[in-house]
């Protein structure tokens, strides 16, 4: 019986509410400014006024994550920059998306058996939309925030998101005592305490 | 004189008022795609003879072919994949190809959700070409004609 009220009680008063909720999460996602490579070329083309991003809300491209919903992780990913991106991905406020655009994001690209390069973005961040093309067109972008769109709508405030948190491992990728490496381990659970090393900090200043 | 600069400019801004605007509605609307432009590729199982020639053209090594002898000489596919996740859509395959089995031209629609259905075997991208052939009159995107789901019995 009580699984019956609670479904009725969902019904009547989480389902509107659920609606309202999704329409104006979906009808204004606003992208983090956040361009890594040539992909960032033909994001700036979808805000243009030729495919304009603008007719599905998404127009407004912010300067910090915390004001960000949506994150189109647009090109490829270097190792130096992967702390950056886990970062940014943090510092944004819930709920929060990632799109995943081109194939150096998704998988590396031509790049993936490389030295350098993180082979995935989705072993720093949950993404929810892949975008393959090298460089996306931006019709395919569209696609993708069309697609979102949609995961968006099915969402509800009541239970947990159903979304693959990477592992935070890269024991398979980088050396133990790598730099590059501590800093990332520092920024997934349980966040171990990091310190920057002295040569590091040296160049920060 | 004074003033003139405001009045071109004012000028200008009242022609921007009835020009036509030129946003393209996307999903509703499709832009054109001049031929050989590198988009989604499309393989064609019925121009397809297993001769590996993409795959070795692949820089990225992202093309997946596998064939053994039939009794008349001629190859039988065992499998055909496309790695898209890796593809960098340089078209380097559809140049290679001698067949014109594979050729540039697809449709944009290609987000998924999951990161494997970004890895097309030989059915699903039988499934996408049959799906271009029949919104484009069975036309290949070089503008060849394709044979008929008919005329594809009719051959073998």
């Amino acid at each position: 019986m009580d699984d019956l009220e609670q479904s009725l009680n969902r019904n009547i008063l989480i389902t509107p509410v659920d609606y309202v909720l999704n329409w104006a999460r979906r009808s204004s996602l606003w992208p983090v400014t956040f361009g890594l490579a040539c992909c960032a070329i033909e994001m700036i083309a979808t805000a243009s006024p030729r495919y304009d991003i603008a007719r599905f809300g998404a127009e407004v491209f912010r300067p910090s994550p915390r004001q960000a919903d949506l994150m189109i992780v647009s090109g490829t990913v270097t190792w130096k920059m992967a702390p950056v991106v886990r970062r940014l991905y943090l510092q944004m406020a819930e709920p929060k998306w990632v799109i995943s655009m081109g194939s150096c994001a998704n998988i590396g690209g031509p790049f993936a058996y490389g030295y350098s390069v993180l082979p995935g973005v989705r072993l720093l961040v949950p993404v929810d939309v892949y975008v393959p093309g090298c460089p996306p067109r931006p019709e395919s972008l569209l696609q993708g925030i069309m697609l979102l769109q949609k995961k968006i709508d099915r969402l509800s405030i009541s239970g947990e998101r159903e979304r693959e948190e990477p592992s935070g491992d890269f024991s398979s990728y980088l050396p133990p005592d790598d730099p590059v490496r501590k800093e990332l381990e520092s920024l997934f659970p349980p966040y171990p305490p990091y310190k920057p090393s002295p040569e590091l900090e040296r160049s920060v200043g | 004189m004074y003033g003139l600069g405001i009045a071109k400019g004012m000028l200008m801004t009242l022609r921007h008022l009835f020009r036509r605007p030129f946003t393209i509605q996307y999903p509703e609307e499709v832009r054109h795609v001049p031929p050989r432009a590198r988009t989604n590729l499309l393989w064609f199982d019925e121009r397809c003879t297993g001769c590996s020639t993409c795959a070795q053209a692949c820089p990225d090594g992202c093309i997946l072919v596998a064939t053994s002898p039939r009794e008349d000489g001629s190859l039988n596919k065992d499998r055909y994949e496309i790695d898209f996740r890796l593809c960098m859509f340089c078209g380097l395959c559809v140049e290679a190809c001698p067949y014109e089995a594979i050729q540039a031209g697809g449709p944009f629609d290609d987000a998924v959700y999951i990161f494997d259905d970004m890895y097309r075997d030989k059915h699903a991208l039988t499934r996408m070409a049959q799906a271009y052939l029949e919104s484009h009159d069975y036309t290949y995107p070089n503008g060849k004609k394709a044979p008929r789901p008919g005329q594809l019995v009719a051959m073998k």
